[in-house]
């Protein structure tokens, strides 16, 4: 059985990708160019988002989800993780495993009403608490250190920072810490989707019906898929919050969950490959722009005409494609001796 | 507290919001999509009226040529992509109009950048008291159109040929077919509508509110939550869902300590409407194509 296993396709493809993943993370430093700077941080801040787009990603991809409200969800983990911090001082770690649970919490809270209709009412819904999330967080900001439960310091007290963790003090350690936990934290993910809870997702998917003559409780799962994928988008929060200490309420506005929504359909929302190439997208793509000079706001113009492009062609997104093209180049590249098949 | 004056202006804006719900119930009844860019084509009306007014056109014609934009827009996107947005499910063609959301969005942020302007209809300047509420004349044109379209459209659909056909593709898309509808057309109608109905409740409420590319963009949730009310399908009570909204958003900013969640009015009616309306889903045998 234990080699059954390894054989697996999906099996071999994750480990592979586990591989390259850390290679990426420990290696990408030490590249001239990339690895110092403002590229180093915007790439810190682009393997973070890759997590809230995984989130995207597993709901739409394995259950046919839409959550429009991912970065509000980002928020949450990012308000709860200095929230915790400033009123206990515990390790970065701990910190953040609590804001993931605190997310998860509230991911399910919302999600649970729309789930018992059809998934047309969970995008409705999910892009209205992106809407109100946005005022909530400009309203209360994020704690910076203050007293009271909004831990806000007023007057002309200095602001509290957040210190980074023990391990990513500098930009380079700090990537590496980032990406070993973006890492690891999509190495579970992408496990949890092979084991049981993936197949069953997998089946709903699929075709409610038949999922549920076979006993699966839909809810439960599709409960379960909200929890998991939104304590992952709570931990970008929290990585979020340790890159600078300090987090600006500016950057999590309603329009950022339309646009993250539409660079997961982009990149693919069947792979993790796709979420994070959609990280990419989300995060690096306004950067890249506005350092050869162009407005950032063509993004959303790009952006949004490749969603419809996505949506009515491309259903893979560019994972999907470069999948189809590794597909068609490997055969002719390491040809293979054709196996003879014994039915 | 005088509370009038907040239910005044709700009523007002609660009225816009059942204007512009009317436009999305129309081309989702007809079309099956339901339109995420409502508020971003309403929006871009809007600016389209501020700017030219800036450059010294007559405010009617700017109006006119505002809601002709609107209705552009719409058509234009519908014309393009509607045929590819009619093999997909109903979630997909949801998703593909947040994706022209977004494109209008990322239009109107580069040309007009996200200041908040103000724009003020010539009717706005005529304003008198009613029972210490201050009125003016924009606010009841808010008020007898949103009647007025409902009725409208509740008279179109029922005795113009038009109206019938789009009763026949809400009611069965392949059936009206087979019996001769000329689909395309009564599609292309349906978003043409609902793409000026969308441009006057943009303009209506860039006046009643602010006139701020992001802001006009998102005043899709509240318009949905009057949709959500109406259950997809009365008329009625997406009028009475939009004043619902609009006045429980107004009154709940009337008091200081919980005015910052007015904005989760929608959310809060929406999520309750939905838990009251329906009880179980209903599963349906059918494979998802990926």
């Amino acid at each position: 059985m234990k080699q059954d296993f390894f054989s697996r396709t999906d099996v071999r493809g994750a480990l592979v990708g586990l591989a390259v993943g850390l290679v990426l993370a420990l290696g990408l430093p030490f590249l001239p160019g990339v690895g110092a700077g403002l590229a180093l941080r915007t790439l810190t801040v682009c393997a973070i988002y890759a997590l809230a787009a995984a989130g995207v990603g597993v709901l739409y991809g394995r259950l046919g989800l839409v959550s429009i409200m991912q970065i509000g969800l980002v928020a949450v983990g990012g308000w709860a993780t200095l929230r915790i911090y400033h009123a206990t001082h515990l390790p970065f770690e701990v910190v953040m495993v609590l804001a993931a649970l605190v997310t998860a919490v509230v991911g399910v809270l919302v999600g649970l009403p729309a789930l018992r209709l059809s998934g047309l009412s969970l995008a409705i819904v999910t892009l209205m608490v992106a809407g109100a999330l946005e005022v909530l967080v400009t309203y209360a900001g994020f704690p910076n250190g203050g007293n009271g439960f909004l831990g806000r310091v007023s007057g002309g007290t200095l602001a509290v920072i957040m210190p980074r963790p023990g391990l990513g003090q500098s930009d380079d350690e700090f990537f590496r810490y980032v990406g070993v936990v973006v890492v690891v934290v999509l190495a579970l993910l992408r496990w949890l989707l092979m084991v049981r809870p993936g197949r069953t997702w997998a089946a709903i998917r699929q075709g409610e019906a038949g999922a549920v003559s076979l006993g699966v409780n839909t809810v439960a799962h599709r409960l379960l898929a909200l929890a998991v994928t939104s304590a992952v988008t709570g931990v970008a929060g929290a990585l979020l919050a340790a890159g600078s200490g300090i987090l600006d309420p500016a950057s999590f506005k309603a329009q950022q969950s339309v646009l993250l929504f539409a660079t997961v359909l982009i990149g693919g929302a069947f792979s993790l490959l796709g979420a994070v190439i959609g990280g990419l997208f989300f995060y690096g793509m306004p950067q890249l722009l506005s350092t050869v000079g162009l407005d950032g706001n063509l993004v959303f113009v790009v952006l949004g005409l490749g969603l419809v492009q996505a949506v009515t062609t491309a259903q893979a997104g560019i994972a999907g494609q470069l999948a189809e093209l590794w597909r068609r180049l490997r055969p002719r590249l390491w040809p293979r001796p054709r196996r003879e098949v014994t039915v | 507290m005088n509370l009038l004056p907040f239910v005044v202006a709700g009523l007002v804006i609660g009225s816009v919001y059942a204007l512009s719900g009317v436009g999305v119930l129309v081309l989702y009844r007809t079309t099956g999509v339901l339109n995420f860019a409502h508020g971003a084509v309403g929006g871009m009306a809007a600016l389209l009226v501020w700017q030219t007014v800036e450059l010294r056109m007559q405010p009617p014609v700017a109006i006119a040529l505002g809601i002709a934009a609107g209705a552009a827009i719409a058509f234009l996107f519908g014309l393009v992509a509607g045929p590819s947005l009619a093999r997909v499910d109903q979630l997909r063609k949801a998703i593909a109009t947040l994706g022209l959301a977004l494109a209008l969005l990322g239009v109107m942020l580069f040309v007009w950048n996200d200041k908040a302007r103000t724009m003020r209809l010539e009717t706005s300047r005529i304003s008198f008291d009613v029972a210490g509420a201050r009125v003016n004349v924009t606010q009841l044109v808010c008020l007898a159109l949103a009647l007025l379209v409902v009725v409208g459209t509740l008279l179109a659909l029922r005795h113009t040929s038009m109206g019938t056909s789009m009763r026949a593709l809400a009611s069965d898309r392949e059936l009206a077919a087979v019996v001769g509808t000329n689909v395309r057309l009564v599609e292309n109608t349906a978003w043409a509508v609902s793409g000026a109905v969308a441009g006057i409740s943009g303009i209506l409420l860039a006046d009643q509110t602010r006139l701020e590319p992001a802001f006009l963009t998102f005043l899709i949730i509240p318009e949905l939550a009057a949709v959500v009310i109406g259950r997809f399908v009365s008329l009625w009570l997406t009028l009475v869902g939009g004043l619902a909204v609009g006045v429980g958003q107004s009154l709940v900013s009337a008091w200081p300590t919980v005015s910052a969640f007015s904005t989760a009015v929608p959310f809060v009616v929406a999520t309750i409407v939905i838990l009251v309306a329906t009880r179980r889903r209903v599963v349906t045998v059918g494979v998802v194509r990926a």
